[in-house]
């Protein structure tokens, strides 16, 4: 009796025990995925600082100058502020606007063009 | 019976262990497993004031080795070298160390990153860390400084606000697996705080056309040096500041202590002729002198008693308007005489000149103003003519500033707002009035007697179609090291605002040593293209701003 007793304490303590142990080494191994997975996160936020880095250096006025300063094109004198709108109304007039737009016209022409509205008025 | 004395020997050992030891080898194992890690936190970013960045931090590998691994220490160094274009003998130095952690570049580019990677050494490994980098390089240098290696700021606002920008650093016990190395696993940890954000009033455009236009006057007019400020005259907020010689942020190793010195704040000089604002507004607010009274300009040449004076052009009878439009020292000297060393000390103190302005960038200097009872027989007519004072051009800024806004000096200000990194503003700085000079009439008038300079005056090269402006010409003569004045070497400057009906630009040029040396013709030119662009993108900005709201 005594001894299925002590066994059955060994038994559960040795349970306990490897529960205790699989639970160490679970916590190690979702640890290692954890790390694997926020490496990648890192190494694309790091990316995405370097492009956004990037984009702010090359779109930077002293970079422009610089890309500019041997070619031809110059900044217009007079500065027009455009910003492209829909037309005023009903915005189902617009797109009847378009469908206007003949096979020929169509075959022809590059692309339709934005509205722009002259903001400088 | 020995299988008895093993089991009662194993447990004593147990018992010794779990009783006497468990402090000790808990310590030990605790040291095995647990990583303490100091948690950087990130420098704020500074923003221009239309939240475009102008600092901001990207990452950076540091490489690092472990000198004990490398198994062939020239081979690595000289490999090493032409990456990291870093002396050999340094690399040597470094290897040869008996220790398991030396730095050997800190926070490379990516190429040098990728290019060291390639060569797949053992013993060399990265750490990566965050790099403050300037987007639009050299643009606003002077101002906003530079950050060190440990992101600590050393110069311009990254020093003056460094309390704000860098946060405070946070500290983690990670766990440490079998092989020592970390695990993204942690015991404790504390957050860093991350720094603040800057918002300044400098606004990229505006900075970026006062830039180009001064660097084309440094490089025309051969210059030494050159500074301009642009200035809201109702606010004291600075639009833009640059200085020639400029240096680029990014590498700011290969720069020299002239090129990094903001020399708006931490020069003094004798501004010369654009000091007779101060003298024109004292005569006119004090009421001894009106714009219509004459002075005898002596054909140029006046013996003034203790010195000769000289115009730089001869005149005869002039209006004060007039005396102030042509410069003329001598016409200057005779209202002088009738204003008496008193009134010009007070008006030059309540412009704001021999003290700090209080603008929020390190090293401004007081500039200088003796007190009357020091001034010699010649002071009286030197001071009125900017000389025997010495000043800055952010006071000069401030000073016009407050002609053009009807008599207010305000504080200028370069920091808007200090936000946290969820955009939530912290720290507000508003425009601070710091007192009233002179009365909105006697501004009123002064702006005219100072569009009268542009007009038909020695700053015609100002003028500006489609728009009036007013301002004053300078061309001061430099302090020799004799104390005697220079004879070729001149402070050409222009000071003025527009447009002259409500100022939104008060504008200072100064080109140190150009050649040729008169304001009129070397800073004039300068200010009217910086004006005439920056009102007419602050107009299209407010345009477009109208526009957005109304949709």
């Amino acid at each position: 009796m005594k001894l299925s007793k002590t066994l059955s304490i060994l038994v559960s303590f040795t349970c306990f025990s490897l529960a205790y142990v699989h639970q160490q080494t679970e916590v190690f191994r979702l640890g290692y995925i954890s790390q694997k997975r926020q490496a990648v996160f890192d190494e694309l936020l790091d990316k995405n600082t370097v492009l956004r880095y990037n984009v702010d250096r090359n779109s930077s006025l002293v970079h422009l100058q610089d890309k500019f300063s041997g070619t031809d094109m110059q900044m217009p004198d007079t500065y027009r502020l455009m910003k492209v709108a829909y037309l005023k109304g009903n915005p189902k007039s617009g797109r009847k606007l378009a469908k206007k737009e003949t096979f020929f016209s169509g075959l022809f022409s590059v692309k339709r063009e934005a509205q722009a509205k002259d903001l400088n008025r | 019976m020995g299988c008895f004395i093993f089991l009662s020997l194993c447990i004593g050992r147990l018992l010794f262990i779990q009783v006497f030891r468990s402090t000790y080898l808990a310590e030990i194992a605790k040291k095995q497993h647990n990583l303490f890690v100091e948690l950087e936190p990130v420098r704020g970013i500074i923003y221009d004031t239309n939240l475009k960045p102008l600092a901001v931090n990207i990452p950076a590998d540091s490489l690092y080795a472990s000198p004990v691994l490398i198994a062939d220490k020239e081979k690595t160094a000289a490999s090493l070298s032409n990456i990291l274009n870093v002396d050999i003998d340094f690399l040597r130095q470094r290897l040869s160390r008996k220790k398991s952690f030396v730095w050997l570049a800190r926070k490379v580019s990516p190429e040098q990153s990728a290019a060291v990677s390639k060569l797949n050494i053992k013993g060399l490994g990265f750490i990566r860390e965050s790099r403050r980098s300037y987007p639009n390089q050299y643009l606003a240098s002077q101002i906003m400084g530079f950050a060190g290696l440990d992101n600590t700021g050393l110069e311009g606002l990254e020093m003056t606000f460094d309390r704000y920008l860098k946060g405070e650093p946070g500290w983690a016990v990670f766990l440490r697996d079998a092989r020592q190395k970390k695990l993204d696993i942690w015991e404790k940890m504390a957050l860093p705080k991350d720094g603040y954000s800057l918002v300044l009033t400098i606004d990229e455009v505006i900075q970026y056309i006062a830039e180009r236009e001064l660097d084309k006057a440094f490089k025309a007019f051969r210059a030494k040096g050159a500074t301009i400020i642009v200035m809201d005259p109702y606010t004291g907020a600075i639009l833009a500041l640059a200085n020639r010689p400029t240096y680029d942020p990014n590498q700011q190793t290969n720069s020299n202590k002239d090129q990094i010195r903001n020399r708006a704040v931490c020069d003094m000089f004798e501004p010369g002729s654009v000091f007779k604002i101060v003298a024109a507004s004292a005569a006119i607010e004090e009421k001894l002198i009106s714009e219509e009274d004459k002075f005898y300009c002596e054909n140029g040449s006046w013996n003034a008693g203790p010195q000769i004076l000289h115009d730089h052009k001869p005149h005869g009878w002039l209006t004060f308007s007039e005396v102030i439009g042509q410069s003329s020292n001598i016409g200057t000297a005779k209202a002088a005489k009738i204003l008496g060393p008193e009134i010009i000390y007070r008006y030059v103190k309540l412009f704001g000149f021999g003290v700090k302005t209080g603008v929020d960038m390190p090293g401004e200097v007081s500039g200088v103003i003796r007190e009357p009872r020091f001034w010699s027989k010649n002071s009286l007519l030197a001071v009125p003519m900017g000389q025997e004072v010495g000043v800055t051009a952010m006071q000069l800024a401030s000073a016009i500033s407050a002609i053009a806004n009807g008599g207010e000096l305000m504080r200028p200000y370069i920091v808007k707002e200090v936000r946290d990194k969820y955009g939530e503003i912290i720290k507000e700085f508003s425009p601070v009035e710091v007192r009233k000079v002179i009365s909105a009439e006697t501004a009123e008038r002064v702006k005219n007697i100072l569009r009268g300079v542009v007009d038909t005056g020695t700053g015609t090269l100002a003028k500006i179609d489609g728009m009036s402006a007013g301002g004053k010409t300078g061309t001061a003569q430099k302090l020799e090291p004799n104390g005697r004045y220079s004879h070729n070497k001149f402070i050409g400057s222009f000071i003025g605002f527009a447009p002259a009906e409500e100022p939104a630009v008060a504008v200072v040029v100064l080109l140190d040593e150009p050649h040729p040396y008169y304001g009129g013709v070397v800073s004039a030119p300068v200010f009217k293209n910086v004006a005439r662009d920056a009102i007419k993108y602050l107009n299209m900005k407010q345009q477009s701003r109208i526009v957005f709201n109304a949709d």
